[in-house]
């Protein structure tokens, strides 16, 4: 049987020429689901260096979901193929086992992000590109000054990341985690997130900030977390500092935006702050299923969230807070849809966001660090602040002056639908992932 | 119905309401209405097959076994009762409503808070309870948000912000029983399992605290009450507010009964402050809904000075004040509404000889009002009587100050009287129709009824009340 892997990899292959056609669209979301099929029955991708588990397959399968409701709402031809390889690049990384398997598929990730969001057409695309660039070259750049020591230190590239590590290796791999924290913008690496997603297009940043950084973190506490465990005395101090950091500031930053996709590029920034509790967790048994709850839960939720707002910026023209004023009576599902991922977001019950946080912060506490979770949660009330903001814009203010067309919006919507169900699938059924 | 479908049931039919009916459609109305009146029956169903001692198991659902989370659906006679009281609130609610504005979306948030508030109460596993606890906020935001006042925003967005960050503590708290005790579910966690019962005791304690409210957590509350559209101010006091208490007897008081010896006195001094400071409040204000809001806080002060009593009396005692005071503040915060609405002030200055205008009405105003004040024959004397009893059987002669917040009451309340209902009538009053829906009266004489009928006759509350606290029996119950 072909692997998940292969098939996304052909489709993205053949795609491009099917570019300028109407069946790009249909023949991407074949490839998308014969890829599900694949991924749900087989071992994974047959290459040395590669394995699949089982909570890495459920995560597959998400990922695969939620890159079919990206086709759904994509219009732009290239982006769709660029979608496919992206999601090849993440079946690689995600079943990735060694430290070489790992590093290239991450670097491929990497660079196909920074090709999707080369598609520049207004000025401030470019400056969110180029900003993205750098950080990403430096980012790489680290990564490797860490393998280097590492394999200085005598460390292998070809087997799993060695636990018992002497200091040279030590600092490798440390290096390796402030190259990768880059990625998922944990603070003080988080500077180019914020105009990288807010500049780019929402449905590119859709794909990165909620597809890539979910893959990434998955990942990298799979190969890292024997590490983190063993010297969990060593890097526990530096990772709760820098967690709670990174959500306290990323949640402050995004109280007083008036610019949507602003706010939510800080508040993705709060959530690398939860996820990276799960490294701090990583002692206690939960830390594995809360890493993957969390990011289960926002990779549907900040998709979805910044495809809403590909949706008013396309067809309504909205970008700004005080614009969306009385959006609900104006497209009544739409609001509704985006109100289910805020609240989400926000870690409101019988939603998905909720048990994310809910089992994370269970870890913590587990781990017996009560206090962490504690801060963590008063974070989490405090970003109600904002996302309640946004509801509250669109339900109980009256209209803004601008009248708005009505528009039929038929396949993002079912996109929107599609992200919507899986958020709150996730919010009631949460045997679904304890049960792997 | 069995009591899963009881709770989920009412979020698919609000959503089914909301999505396929729009503006004034009539039929969530009567959805609404026939939903809450099957809830009662429900509810007074329970009541039967309620066991002597301990919990009836209504089914286990959505488990996950490795982390003890399980949505499993017990109750005992408490909660049964708190169901009860909710139910007919709920009822009564619906009924207050009836000329709402966009009662599709209205009566679909009112619905979708019936499920989550019936989780709440039938739910013993702690994370199912914290789910329900955090969704009953939901519909309240936009209830608040949508058909409040003038400030309804501000009110609405701090209300959900404050009750949101105090729940994080509860949280927390119901981690670290998980972690210690190995169990979500609250009737096998034992305080003896607990490493750390004072950490959770103060963590619990806080956050059930802005709940209730009690000072100096109520600051949410006067702004909630007074932009709330009455009916909402109803379900505030009578619901909400009798959420924080439910919770504050049941995991804190039985769940932690060492610690909470030990630390009576932080609860009694807090409910004396509450009493006093809110009943002064309530002197003071000109504000009509204020005024009843602040006269509320002060009788969830009488509350929690029964629940420190921690003994058979108090506890009885303090569920018995709960009903009596849904009963009273509703038709107090519901004629405030009413008279707001046709005056268009809150002002007492603008009212003032209503009673030529609406005998009726005002009448009922009365009834409540002695009520609150505690006037033998209503609801009110029988609640604080009680707990004066109690408290004085467990701290002392000196709790006869107790009685004093029951005079600072009659101050406030006659002298509103005097202001609202009697005296010279106002010109604003005399340019104003008092004209009101037949269903919102109709609610109106109900809640008149059953303060009347359960303070002549508080047996037949207490028949039902004393067996909730049997745990504490040998200490002897309330009346």
């Amino acid at each position: 049987m072909i692997s998940a892997f292969t098939l996304l990899f052909a489709f993205a292959l053949m795609s491009i020429a099917l570019h300028r056609s109407i069946f790009l669209k249909p023949f991407a979301l074949l490839g998308i689901g014969l890829a599900f099929y694949a991924s749900y029955l087989t071992q994974g991708i047959a290459l040395s260096g590669f394995s699949l588990e089982e909570n890495i397959r459920l995560f597959e399968l998400i990922v695969l979901v939620v890159l079919f409701a990206l086709v759904l709402h994509e219009e732009d031809d290239i982006t769709i193929t660029q979608i496919l390889f992206i999601g090849t690049s993440s079946m690689l990384l995600l079943e990735s086992q060694t430290l070489l398997s790992f590093i290239l598929s991450f670097e491929s990730l990497s660079l196909i992000s920074v090709i999707l969001v080369t598609q520049i057409k207004t000025k401030e695309q470019a400056d969110g590109a180029i900003k993205m660039f750098i950080a990403g070259s430096l980012a790489t750049g680290i990564l490797f000054l860490g393998v280097a020591f590492y394999l200085i230190g005598g460390g292998s590239l070809l087997t799993p990341l060695a636990q018992e590590t002497n200091s040279f290796e030590t600092l490798g791999i440390l290096l390796m985690l402030g190259g990768l924290f880059y990625k998922l913008t944990i603070i003080p690496f988080h500077s180019w997130a914020v105009d990288s997603y807010a500049l780019v297009r929402h449905s590119h940043a859709a794909l990165l900030s909620g597809l890539a950084k979910t893959v990434v973190a998955i990942a990298v506490f799979k190969v890292f977390a024997p590490f983190l465990m063993l010297h969990s005395d060593l890097t526990n101090p530096i990772l709760i500092t820098v967690a709670l950091l990174t959500m306290t500031l990323g949640n402050f930053l995004a109280l007083f935006r008036k610019n949507i996709a602003l706010m939510l590029s800080y508040s993705s920034i709060a959530h690398a702050g939860y996820l990276l509790l799960a490294f701090v967790a990583v002692k206690s048994e939960f830390a594995k299923d809360g890493i993957l709850y969390i990011s289960i839960a926002y990779i549907f939720m900040q998709s979805a969230a910044f495809l809403v707002l590909d949706i008013l910026k396309k067809h309504y023209a909205i970008s700004r807070l005080e614009e969306l004023k009385g959006f609900a009576s104006q497209n009544a599902i739409l609001a509704f849809m985006f109100t289910i991922q805020l609240f989400s977001l926000a870690g409101i019950p019988l939603l998905a966001g909720f048990l994310g946080k809910a089992v994370v912060f269970y870890a913590v506490v587990d781990a017996g660090l009560w206090w962490v979770a504690l801060i963590a949660l008063l974070n989490s009330a405090l970003s109600v602040g904002y996302y309640a903001w946004v509801v509250k814009g669109m339900y109980f203010d009256s209209f803004s002056a601008k009248e708005m067309a009505f528009v039929e919006i038929k396949l993002p919507m079912s996109a929107q639908f599609i992200l919507a169900v899986g958020t709150l699938y996730f919010g009631i059924f949460a045997s679904t992932v304890f049960g792997v | 119905m069995s009591a899963i479908e009881i709770i989920f049931f009412p979020f698919v039919l609000a959503l089914g309401l909301s999505l396929f009916f729009r503006g004034e459609s009539n039929v969530s109305k009567f959805a609404a209405l026939g939903l809450f009146s099957y809830m009662l029956s429900f509810s007074l169903s329970l009541f039967e097959q309620l066991p002597e001692e301990g919990y009836l198991l209504l089914g286990e659902f959505l488990k996950v076994e490795r982390f003890d989370f399980v949505l499993r659906l017990q109750v005992d006679m408490l909660s049964t009762i708190m169901l009860t009281l909710t139910s007919v609130l709920l009822i009564l609610v619906a009924l207050s409503s009836w000329s709402m504005k966009n009662q599709a979306l209205y009566f679909s948030l009112l619905i979708m808070f019936s499920g989550a508030i019936f989780g709440l109460f039938m739910s013993t596993n702690l994370l199912w309870f914290f789910i329900f606890w955090e969704l009953t906020l939901v519909p309240m935001y936009f209830l608040v948000g949508v058909w409040g006042a003038e400030r309804r925003i501000f009110a609405a967005v701090k209300f959900f912000l404050y009750t949101h960050f105090a729940s994080m503590l509860i949280l927390v708290a119901f981690f670290l029983i998980y972690k210690e005790s190995g169990a979500f579910d609250f009737t096998l966690v034992r305080e003896s399992m607990l490493l750390s019962p004072v950490l959770i005791w103060w963590l619990l304690f806080i956050g059930f605290a802005v709940k209730m409210p009690i000072f100096p957590f109520h600051t949410w509350l006067p702004d909630a009450h007074v932009q709330a559209p009455a009916p909402i101010s109803v379900l505030l006091a009578g619901v909400l507010l009798k959420m924080g208490a439910y919770a504050m007897i049941r995991l804190v008081i039985l769940l932690l009964p060492e610690t909470s010896q030990q630390y009576a006195w932080v609860i009694l001094t807090l409910g004396l402050i509450t009493m006093f400071y809110a009943a002064f409040m309530a002197i003071y204000e000109t504000h009509l809904k204020k005024m009843v809001a602040y006269s509320s806080i002060s009788h969830m002060g009488l509350v929690v000075i029964a629940i420190s009593t921690m003994s058979y009396a108090g506890l009885s005692a303090a569920l018995y004040e709960m009903i009596g005071h849904a009963f009273i503040i509703a038709p107090l915060f519901l004629i405030a509404g009413f008279f707001h609405h046709k005056t268009g002030s809150w002002e007492m200055r603008d009212m003032g000889g209503i009673m030529q205008k609406a005998p009726y009405i005002s009448a009922i105003f009365v009834l409540a009002g002695l009520g609150a004040l505690g006037l033998p024959g209503t609801m009110g004397f029988v609640g604080e009587l009680s707990i004066l009893i109690s408290a004085v059987k467990s701290f002392g002669l000196w709790m006869i100050v107790v009685a004093l917040g029951s005079m600072l009451g009659a101050g406030y309340i006659i002298w509103t009287l005097r202001r609202v209902i009697y005296g010279e009538m106002s010109e604003v009053v005399k340019a104003t129709n008092f004209k009101m829906n037949m269903m919102e009266f109709l609610a109106l004489a109900i809640f008149a009824l059953f303060i009347i009928l359960f303070g002549i006759m508080p047996n037949t509350l207490f028949e039902y009340i004393n067996p909730a606290f049997s745990q504490f029996s040998s200490l002897g119950g309330a009346l």
